[in-house]
């Protein structure tokens, strides 16, 4: 085992990996910071402090830029160029390029907070960066692109792995939603303002086309890639089925980016397009839940496992979650569920209990089987790992439970009329009735956070760990020779 | 072991799946299962919702148009004769707000036509103002009024109580909410001395009964009826105020600007009203409703806010 490793650390470029992996940690634990006190705004909105730089308008994006983009983003990079170099069993093509994309990624999700917290937004969701980071954006894709494209072809073997084949979808989807969605006009040069190209409805349906391929491609399909590999590798085991990941992979490419209008019914969109956006929703079911059977099965010839490896139950509960959610997700395209739970919380928990049960879990799986490996060393604990494991299983139940319930309600007060035909509850009622759900959800996101702390702990003490035992051994060569 | 006779990836003389064959980073491989036959068919079923939902509702765009879908929805146009379209949302909007609105049209009707001493003595309709005035307040009046009509002191009148600054008469109400209301009092700390205006804000603190210093009274009660103070042309000479302009009763024990229910003791309340005599006030703002709101719902309004106070 050690020997093979060391032989692969050898092989293979490690030290890009190892940078990607310690920022996913460092984001994650800044955005889930932030995000638990944004929450705990919405319940205790004292914490406003009554000053801009401390709303909730200008904290949101920090946080989803952070847990998307800076935690799964750099978990992405991290274990993308893991995978594709060891399942090509070759080096990263242009490691000075890829160097680029770490220092680039990063500078983009420092700059975006900043601004974000100055003021600086498009207001266009998940993609509120202004046009100079946008620039910077796409210098790191096109980068992430050519090293990853030129490490795949120089690859040692004829057939390309199926982890592969997700991780290169999502590349090339986020190329072209964030190119198409982020077409501005600066003010001037000198000015981070822009204006968008695209205006009313149009502008929207650009907005949510990348917005659900965002979810799509760079949450669902990326991750997907990150579950092909570790879970058939963690397992031990085979893939289920080959000819299903072939079939559910181009199904959910050629589904998903037909689906974002599901975001606008019962608005100014065309009825045609709130349609299509509908019934390709429901046909992604199946496609999605395509990834979801793969993991299961595999998992399925080591249940035993479970029982004592952390790691397995973070993958398993996460391709769970997965199932869930993919389930949720054409259920509320539908019109008529739509009208109820449109700017609810059951939208907010909907996305938590794929971006907590699905995103998070399956890379907190991911990394807790590479890191270690990285470093050439063990988990410094694993009884850590499991306290890890129940936070975030407890808290991930406890935000999308009280999301579900406030968010039903809400849908339901907004709707109540009484005997009369009046609205039976104005909106501020329904704000009222939030308030014991608002600080449910916000104790459910410090569970969640108290994990990623533990996990943070747990990785430093593992990479101290592997450190010293390379400089002692690299003493004790030094010593012989 | 499990019996995968009838899988046909089964390599029939060991009874094992077969994998494809590849092997990528040491040991990862890949069964070569078939695809899960309760998945090909629900993926089935669903492409077949599709296509009936395509054929029922607005779907593919076609040239210059779209598939308008075979479902329709009639309403009633502005003359009054029925229209017909293909599904649509903004003509399910029309005929779900025609129909609601066609329901509540008797009370409406009604309403407007009954004079506001009637309203109450009518149970029918009286119960449908406040269903539905207690949702025009909320969602018009309660940011500033709160939502129980109880207002907050030194900010916004409480229209629970008893007492009305411009009147509480239905008429006067409707007048308030239609046209808005401006209450203004001069800063006298300009124009009188700290003495003058501790004096005079012991005079008023004694209207109310609250303990004073007694010897600044007379001082004070004597400069309220004088031509220097001159608070008798707004506050009147028995100190209970005008409501045609807006000038407060200072007797009843009703604060709204001074915060003397919230002070601590009796000197704090001669300061809290020793504040507003020397800062005078200008807040005192309503905004004009006129245009904002129709007149039924001002009406609506003017019946739901005279019941929560009483009215005069």
């Amino acid at each position: 085992m050690s020997a093979t490793n060391q032989a692969a650390a050898g092989q293979y470029d490690y030290e890009i990996i190892k940078k990607f992996s310690v920022m996913a940690i460092v984001w994650g634990v800044v955005g889930m910071f932030v995000g638990v006190y944004i929450a705990s705004e919405l319940a205790w909105p004292f914490l406003n402090f009554d000053s801009p730089y401390f709303s909730f308008g200008r904290f949101r994006p920090v946080h989803t830029g952070a847990v998307i983009f800076g935690f799964g983003g750099s978990a992405l990079f991290a274990t993308s160029y893991y995978v594709v170099q060891r399942t090509c069993q070759t080096r990263l093509f242009a490691p000075g390029l890829a160097s680029f994309t770490f220092w680039g990624w990063q500078a983009v999700i420092v700059l975006a907070a900043v601004s974000y917290v100055m003021g600086y937004s498009q207001g266009r969701e998940y993609a509120e960066m202004e046009w100079p980071i946008d620039l910077l954006i796409l210098f790191v894709w096109v980068a992430y692109l050519v090293v990853y494209v030129g490490t795949l072809m120089q690859r040692k073997q004829a057939h390309i792995y199926v982890a592969n084949w997700f991780y290169l979808s999502f590349i090339l989807a986020t190329a072209l939603l964030h190119t198409f969605n982020n077409i501005a006009i600066p003010v001037n040069l000198f000015t981070l303002k822009s204006y968008s190209l695209f205006a009313g409805t149009q502008d929207a349906m650009t907005q949510w086309w990348y917005g659900h391929n965002a979810v799509g491609f760079f949450l669902t399909a990326a991750f997907l890639g990150m579950m092909y590999y570790f879970v058939p590798k963690h397992a031990g085991r085979p893939v289920y089925s080959y000819r299903l990941s072939i079939v559910h992979f181009w199904a959910l490419s050629f589904m998903y980016m037909w689906v974002g209008t599901h975001h606008l019914h019962w608005t100014a969109l065309p009825d045609w397009a709130s349609t299509l956006g509908a019934t390709f929703s429901i046909m992604l079911l199946l496609p999605s839940w395509g990834g979801m059977i793969n993991g299961i099965m595999t998992l399925s010839g080591a249940w035993d496992k479970l029982r004592t490896d952390p790691i397995m139950r973070f993958m398993i509960v996460a391709l769970s979650f997965y199932g869930m959610s993919t389930f949720e997700g054409p259920l509320m395209s539908l019109k008529d569920v739509n009208a109820l739970s449109h700017y609810t919380d059951w939208t907010v928990g909907h996305v938590h209990s794929g971006a907590l049960g699905w995103v998070a879990m399956i890379s907190f799986g991911s990394l807790y089987h590479m890191m270690p490996r990285l470093w050439n060393t063990t988990m410094y604990s694993v009884k850590l790992i499991n306290m890890h494991f129940w936070l975030a299983t407890i808290g991930t139940l406890m935000y999308i439970t009280a999301m579900w319930i406030s968010g039903i309600s809400q849908g339901l007060m907004w709707r109540a009329f009484d005997e009369f035909g009046n609205l039976q509850y104005s909106f501020v009622e329904s704000v009222a009735a939030m308030h014991p759900f608002y600080a449910m959800r916000a104790i459910g996101g410090m569970f969640f956070l108290t994990g990623m702390l533990l996990m943070a702990y747990n990785m430093y003490q593992t990479i101290r760990q592997g450190v010293r035992a390379e400089v002692a051994s690299a003493r004790a060569a030094a010593a012989t020779a | 072991m499990a019996d995968n006779s009838t899988n046909p990836a089964t390599n029939p003389a060991t009874n094992q799946v077969q994998t494809t064959g590849h092997v990528w980073d040491d040991d990862l491989q890949e069964f070569n299962n078939p695809l899960p036959v309760w998945w090909t068919y629900t993926f089935y079923v669903t492409i077949v919702f599709a296509l009936v939902y395509w054929v029922a509702y607005p779907s593919w765009p076609v040239g210059k148009g779209f598939m308008t879908g075979v479902s329709t929805i009639t309403y009633k146009n502005a003359q009054g004769e029925d229209e017909t379209w293909h599904w649509n949302t903004r003509s399910k909007l029309l005929l779900e707000t025609q129909e609601a609105a066609a329901a509540q049209k008797p009370y409406y009707d009604k309403l407007a036509a009954m004079p506001y001493e009637q309203i109450a003595k009518d149970p029918d309709l009286s119960s449908f103002v406040v269903s539905a005035g207690k949702v025009v307040f909320a969602e018009n009046c309660a940011a500033c009024h709160q939502a129980g009509g109880q207002g907050v002191i030194g900010h916004f009148p409480n229209l629970t109580d008893d007492d009305w600054i411009y009147g509480g008469a239905s008429e006067k109400i409707n007048e308030s909410i239609t046209k808005g209301r401006r209450g203004y009092m001069p800063p006298y700390g300009e124009a009188l001395s700290g003495a003058d205006i501790d004096a005079l804000a012991n005079y008023v603190a004694s209207l109310s009964g609250i303990k004073v210093d007694a010897a600044k009274v007379g001082k004070g009660k004597e400069l309220f009826h004088s031509h220097v103070a001159a608070c008798f042309y707004c506050h009147n000479d028995d100190a209970k105020g005008r409501k045609d302009i807006g000038a407060a009763n200072l007797t009843d024990k009703v604060w709204l600007w001074a915060n003397v229910p919230g002070a601590a003791d009796d000197a704090a309340k001669v300061a809290a009203i020793r504040g507003v005599i020397s800062s005078g006030l200008d807040k005192g703002v309503m905004p004009t409703w006129q245009g904002r709101l129709s007149e039924q719902q001002i009406k609506l309004l003017t019946v739901y806010v005279h019941e929560l106070g009483g009215g005069k």
